[in-house]
């Protein structure tokens, strides 16, 4: 190996350790929620059987409560009001246009085609034992018919800047008419997943662009299976 | 170095003093057992939650599923997500103790955690971690001042953070929208500062290069200390002389390191030394602690509802100082790893040069993209929660 060469191959190694160094290490940050909320949510059935939408009730921590509604006790009673709340509540709903509800709904396992969703037709937000409740119901563009395939429902933020997580009990409901043999199950990431262990490397590293995607591994899911006529 | 430590005594103490006397200003508020009439909510009420006149109902908030990631990695975030959120449960719980138990005791624990928090809390983003890592690695600076900037830049985000909500929630008893706004719109112009950092510490390290370049002729890599040792007469740094370019035997061939201190090789601490690296310093401390820390807020504003706005104070100060414990870590573990990577050139002064350059280059460099991306990002839709 000439002189040169070696140099030069000391510059990529060197370049290779700093990298390593300064990025590697201070950057095993990760993304982390700074909002917990708890999901129920309805599945909404039409007379014909098929899904028309989602309402969904997202319930807050405290600590994210007591900043949400600081100065909104407009009346100065002590209580938070479904009216006093209107302002925040809109704010929420309209905001949330642009993170897609943090709702993604598709067939199957195929999340990659995820059914469009109309902008919520009401919303309300209640106050209660120290923590708030946004309600709002989401309607999908077109309805869909769960007997061919199983319908899921993720819900999460890819951020994770908002951590989402469906409730303990009654996490799931079937409003409206659906079916016979209709049933809905939440499904929890399988930690021992390979494939989603490796989907979620991929996560790891692109976590600090824009387009993060970090929640996704964490994302549960709302499953709703008829029986085939 | 004398001045460094004097530095840091007179920082710790008022660090200490300072912390000292918003726990005695909270037990003080404590101990009275009722809202400080200045900050509590306007409302007679003891408390604005859980008003007597409200009927009990019958809603108990849902508990979620635990959170779950796939693979040894998801193991481990799914351990540390769920760690964050006991820890922001007990610290809720904790601020609410001072209302009931001894407070003394209660004001000790909510200090005590608070500070356990910002150890875990500064691991995640948003703390200038690898700003300022960056920073001393690219400036060859010393342990020390990165454990100094580290912690001035931690204050500061705590100030920021008692500033804005202090401002905001008790003097104009602005909504929590706004204080977000508020949050939202200094996280975009602190971004901007880093990137604006980056630019220039990247140009003054590119300028330094090329005029080394320009005095050492053709061959940067040999000259380059000399050059260096010529150009600054004020150059009194004794202990970084023993290099194996001398070519003059000298007496003092030997490092005198203090405690902690990194040595530096080849180039020598030009930057660090005289009021210019002040000046950087301030740049980036400024441009990280402008922002305020998210976790900080949220505390404030939970002891504000609470009536407890000093609990919140005294908590923001602990778990600032806890912060600045972990990025003063990863700052001197940046350090660290740029000596190891000195240390594999076995002395050689090509090899030094090489890690050098690129540590100065790489590091302003890593700044500039960082700011810029956050500060792109921040532009983006606002966030709905």
């Amino acid at each position: 190996m000439s002189p040169r060469g070696l140099t030069r191959s000391r510059w990529v190694l060197a370049a290779a350790l700093v990298a390593a160094g300064s990025l590697g290490l201070p950057e095993t940050s990760y993304a982390h929620p700074h909002v917990w909320a708890t999901v129920r949510s309805e599945i909404v059935f039409d007379a014909d059987h098929r899904i028309t939408g989602v309402r969904q009730a997202w319930t807050f921590d405290e600590f994210y409560t007591a900043m949400a509604v600081q100065g909104l006790d407009t009346n100065g009673d002590g209580v938070f009001s479904k009216t006093e709340l209107e302002p925040l509540a809109k704010v929420n709903v309209d905001s949330l246009k642009d993170f897609d509800y943090f709702t993604f709904v598709h067939l199957g396992d195929d999340d990659e085609h995820n059914f469009p969703l109309k902008p919520p037709v009401d919303y309300w937000l209640t106050y209660d034992k120290s923590v708030i409740t946004l309600h709002f119901t989401l309607p999908l563009e077109t309805p869909l018919d769960p007997t061919q395939k199983e319908v899921q429902m993720d819900v999460y933020d890819p951020s994770f800047f908002v951590a989402f997580g469906f409730a303990k009990e009654d996490p799931v409901k079937l409003a409206g008419a659906p079916g016979k043999g209709c049933s809905a199950t939440v499904k929890l990431p399988d930690p021992g997943s390979e494939e989603d262990a490796k989907a979620l490397s991929e996560a790891f590293f692109s976590q600090l662009g824009p387009g993060s995607n970090f929640g996704s591994q964490f994302a549960q899911t709302a499953i709703v299976k008829c029986a085939t006529n | 170095m004398r001045h460094e430590l004097n530095a840091i005594m007179r920082g710790a103490i008022a660090l200490a003093f300072g912390l000292m006397l918003v726990v005695g200003a909270c037990c003080a508020e404590a101990e009275t057992a009722a809202p400080p009439s200045g900050f509590g909510p306007p409302s007679a009420a003891p408390s604005p939650f859980g008003a007597p006149s409200q009927p009990p109902s019958a809603f108990t908030p849902p508990r979620a599923a635990p959170l779950k990631a796939p693979g040894l990695f998801g193991a481990f975030f799914s351990w540390v997500v769920d760690r964050q959120q006991t820890m922001q449960r007990e610290l809720a719980n904790g601020v609410k103790r001072l209302k009931t138990e001894s407070a003394f005791a209660a004001a000790v624990g909510l200090v005590a955690l608070s500070f356990l928090y910002g150890v875990v809390h500064a691991v995640g983003p948003g703390h200038g971690k690898t700003i300022i890592s960056s920073y001393v690695v690219a400036n060859e600076q010393t342990v020390r001042r990165g454990v100094i900037i580290s912690f001035i830049a931690a204050a500061l985000q705590a100030m920021t953070a008692v500033a804005l909500v202090g401002v905001l929630a008790i003097a104009l008893n602005a909504t929590g929208m706004a204080i977000k706004s508020w949050t939202l719109q200094l996280e975009s112009v602190s971004y901007g500062l880093i990137a604006l950092v980056g630019l220039w510490l990247l140009t003054t390290q590119l300028v330094r290069l090329w005029r080394r370049w320009q005095e050492a002729g053709a061959d940067p890599a040999v000259a380059l200390p000399h050059a260096e040792h010529d150009d600054h007469p004020h150059h009194d740094h004794h202990d970084h002389h023993a290099h194996d370019h001398d070519h003059l035997p000298r007496d003092d061939h030997h490092h005198h390191h203090a405690e902690g201190e990194v040595c530096h090789h080849v180039v020598d601490a030009q930057a660090v030394s005289g009021p210019m690296s002040w000046r950087k310093i301030m740049a980036v401390v400024f441009s990280v602690g402008v922002r305020p820390c998210s976790g900080a807020i949220l505390v404030l504003v939970f002891a504000l509802t609470q009536g407890l706005f000093w609990a919140g104070v005294a908590a923001t100060f602990a778990m600032a100082f806890g912060t600045a414990i972990t990025v003063a870590a990863l700052a001197t573990l940046a350090l660290g790893s740029r000596e190891l990577a000195l240390k594999l050139g076995r002395g050689g002064g090509a090899w030094a040069n090489a890690v050098g350059t690129t540590c100065a280059l790489g590091g302003s460099a890593l700044i500039l993209l960082f700011g810029a991306t956050l500060f792109a990002a921040s532009l983006g839709p606002a966030r709905p929660f």
